[in-house]
């Protein structure tokens, strides 16, 4: 049966069909960039608590250049780099991303995500971060070298490649206690060893097991290692003996005696996890501790903006760094500044340079102070004389921590120089300890022997691809 | 009427060539459907193009490009894939001593989850109907009732219950407040490996739950009422009615909605995701929730492969699943 249209009338139907397919076809393709005019930037950062601060500094920043930056978060940090990678394949990313340092910044690098900025971070914008991080996001002979194992999540990065800018410094293993339920169980004062602290935790939870004791993101498997055993470990064995943990020697890796004595240590924590932990994300983990599920909570430097988002007051915060255990090797351990969180130019940036200047405005000392009143964190730019009366009290006291020789002083990068296996998987080692604390279900020596196991098919594959 | 023409034109075929106007009305004939024929093929197949370009690219494309990354490793950006071959298979099912492990782990996981999901669905759904079917009165407001679990956002409904199975959640409130605090669980229902997977289990059940009912009464309100009232005559109570002629009755649903229920459990990661991100430890770790880890959650490592290797292995399994229902389908009915 025959359709009684014109043959014109069809083929124009026909047209129009196939350009509203291909309309909506290049609306799904569509590219930001277009949109954004010439003088307007975007930025996505992974860091709620970062996110007020760059908005205050993209007004004075637009003050005094007429460069709009329009800042997005985008968290936790699992959706963070989904979103990136995403975003890097369908041509929509930023200008601008704030990164984990030494570590998303060159991955992102070696995956062409982020621009080489080698030429322009340099001199006296160089000169104005803090000299502790000033080689962070650089690609030195050492990490080119670690990096050419096809294993390295950084493979492909350029050697003498700089990827990012410091944003933000600070460390891992810093304890935070809500002062009211510790003055409750009779404490006021730090522990000064690992054991006071066993002590401290054995008080304020007899009281109150279910609110006394001590929160840790453990839904992200890798925090307990991290955040607690590593900076225990290193104080317990000292530097080269806490390295070797995780090198191919079996007589010193986890399964050894030095490896099962660490293990024992930090399996003395089981009795007072706050119950529930293990399914906690590390925002929600500091959250129980704002909230009062918890009067213990470990993070890092970071952690103090984000307990005062969640309304606890600084005055109501004892914060000091991991203690170590009586008999450690390394006493009065220090912790080492670490850059945190950088800054990367996208390789898509339609403005490159007006994105470097937006990132040279947040290293200056006067935006990095303001930055740090609103963030409550460490920037990396150099402060100045001013440095204390800046960050306020409790900030300059975890600044104190940052103390020691290279020997006594616990640097979670190692200066950038990672001595695990290229391919080590930190979240499966840290499965395998949160089988033992809290979850109860492996001893210390079956979980000395998975670590064990873990590490050495980490090297073997390594190995491997090296051939 | 055609063999007189035919006759005609090869009797004296050449005043048709001296007659050019009477050629080509004589020719219209035979011509013009056929270029009617070939516009309407034209103006059919162009109709269709943008669906079939949408396919190609869309589904086509895409799933011979993910086929063809299962033999090769890489992170999504580098300029080259480097071949491997069957290596990604080989590594997932047992030659990688990082990543081997995890796929049996996970695999387990999912065993369990494909074999009491659908089985607890099932359990729940058809007794559900059966007395959403007797019902005189809110039938259709129940039925909506039931039906909330379905239209709602599923990571809605997973913070709901991250939040009810916490240690100081609605459940362990609950059991206390009725006497039952020895039930409870301390660590949270999501929080002890014992409790964790069955807990997620049950949280599948319940959003697989609406759908499978909607299914079963459909298929009651289809069934002959005569048969259901000779069973009554010949002496069949309600429990003999439902187990002995309606629920045969009814098979073919059920092996739809365990087949669906299968796929799910075989596939589907989003609460898992959400609620427990495989945790605590890897307790929880299954299939889908590993190959998306795979694919995005390995800091741009080079394991995209890896990850469409075991999207594959997976969607071999759910074809050899569907093709022994379709057979037990088959061979029931």
């Amino acid at each position: 049966m025959r359709t009684p249209f014109s043959l014109n009338a069809r083929l124009a139907a026909v047209a129009g069909a196939t350009a509203l397919t291909l309309t909506v076809l290049s609306a799904c393709g569509g590219s930001r960039g277009a949109g954004g005019g010439s003088k307007s930037l975007e930025m996505w950062t992974f860091k709620q608590s970062h996110v007020a601060a760059l908005r205050n500094a993209a007004e004075e920043f637009k003050k005094q250049t007429g460069i709009t930056v329009k800042v997005d978060v985008f968290t936790p940090d699992d959706a963070f780099t989904t979103k990136v990678q995403s975003s890097a394949k369908t041509g929509g990313l930023p200008d601008v991303l704030e990164t984990h340092s030494d570590g998303d910044d060159r991955v992102f690098g070696a995956a062409g995500i982020v621009g080489d900025i080698q030429d322009q971070y340099k001199g006296a914008w160089l000169q104005g971060i803090q000299p502790a991080v000033r080689d962070s996001g650089l690609v030195t002979d050492v990490r080119y070298k670690n990096a050419l194992n096809p294993e390295a999540k950084d493979h492909g990065i350029k050697k003498g490649a700089r990827y990012s800018v410091p944003l933000t410094v600070g460390t891992f293993g810093i304890v935070y206690a809500d002062k009211r339920k510790l003055a409750a169980a009779g404490i006021t004062k730090p522990p000064a060893t690992w054991e006071e602290w066993m002590a401290d935790l054995k008080a304020t939870t007899r009281g109150n097991p279910g609110t006394g004791g001590l929160s840790l993101g453990l839904q992200v498997a890798a925090t307990g290692l991290t955040w607690v055993l590593q900076p225990m470990a290193f104080a317990e064995l000292g530097k080269q003996d806490y390295m070797s943990l995780f090198l191919k020697d079996k007589s010193k890796d986890f399964g050894s005696p030095n490896g099962l004595k660490v293990l024992k240590r930090y399996d003395e924590l089981t009795p007072y996890w706050m119950p529930g932990t293990q399914t906690l994300t590390i925002d929600q983990g500091d959250q129980a501790l704002a909230q009062g599920k918890s009067a213990f909570d470990v993070g890092g430097t970071f952690t103090l903006a984000f307990l005062e988002q969640n309304g606890m007051k600084a005055d109501d915060i004892m914060a000091f760094p991991m203690p170590e255990p009586a008999d450690a090797k390394v006493k009065d351990m220090g912790l080492g500044p670490i850059a945190l969180t950088s800054m990367c130019v996208t390789s898509t940036s339609k403005q490159p340079d007006n994105a470097l200047k937006w990132m040279r405005f947040l290293s200056g000392a006067k935006v990095a102070a303001r930055f740090a009143k609103d963030s409550s964190d460490l920037p990396a730019a150099q402060l100045g004389a001013e440095s204390a009366s800046v960050l306020g009290p409790t900030l300059s006291a975890l600044q104190k921590s940052f103390k020691g020789t290279s020997a006594t002083t616990y640097d979670p990068n190692n200066g950038g120089v990672d001595f695990r296996a290229p391919g080590y998987e930190q979240d499966d080692a840290g499965a395998a300890l949160s089988d033992m604390t809290p979850l109860g279900r492996q001893s210390v020596q079956g979980t000395a022997d998975r670590l064990r196991q873990i590490n050495q098919a980490a090297w073997a594959k390594a190995e491997a691809a090296d051939k | 009427m055609t063999t007189a023409h035919r006759g005609a034109g090869a009797a004296d075929p050449a005043p048709l060539s001296r007659a050019p106007g009477a050629g080509r009305v004589r020719a219209a004939p035979g011509r013009g459907p056929r270029r009617r024929g070939l516009r309407e093929a034209v103006t059919g197949y162009a109709f269709i193009a943008p669906a079939v370009v949408l396919f190609c690219v869309m589904g086509l494309y895409t799933v011979g490009y993910g086929f063809t990354l299962s033999f090769a490793t890489w992170n999504g950006f580098t300029p080259h894939w480097e071949w491997v071959g069957l290596d990604n298979y080989a590594d997932l099912l047992w030659r990688d001593p990082v990543y081997a492990p995890r796929v049996h782990h996970a695999a387990l996981n999912t065993f369990w989850v494909m074999v009491f999901a659908p089985l607890l669905t099932v359990a729940v759904s058809f007794p559900l109907a059966v007395l959403l079917n007797r019902a005189s009165r809110l039938q259709g407001l129940l039925r909506s009732v039931y039906f909330v679990p379905y239209v709602t956002s599923g990571v809605a409904i997973a913070f709901a219950w991250q939040y009810i199975l916490q240690p100081d959640g609605a459940v362990n409130f609950l059991l206390k407040t009725v006497g039952l605090g020895s039930l409870s669980e301390p660590q949270g229902w999501l929080g002890d490996p014992a409790t964790a997977l069955p807990t997620m289990i049950v949280v599948t059940v319940w959003g697989a739950v609406p759908v499978s009912m909607l299914l079963y009464l459909t298929g009651l309100q289809g069934i002959d009422r005569s048969l259901l009232e000779a069973a009554q005559l010949d002496g069949a109570g309600w429990w003999r009615t439902n187990s002995a002629v309606v629920w045969p009755l009814v098979r073919p649903i059920t092996a739809v909605i365990v087949l669906l229920g299968l796929r799910e459990s075989l596939q589907g990661f989003q609460s898992f995701l959400v609620m427990t991100n495989g945790g605590p430890g890897d307790h929880t770790n299954v299939l889908g929730l590993e190959a998306y880890r795979l694919a995005f959650l390995k800091d741009l490592a080079p394991t995209l492969g890896l990850s469409s290797a075991l999207g594959w292995l997976l969607f071999a399994a759910a074809l050899i699943l569907a093709l022994i229902n379709l057979r037990a389908l088959r061979s029931r009915t």
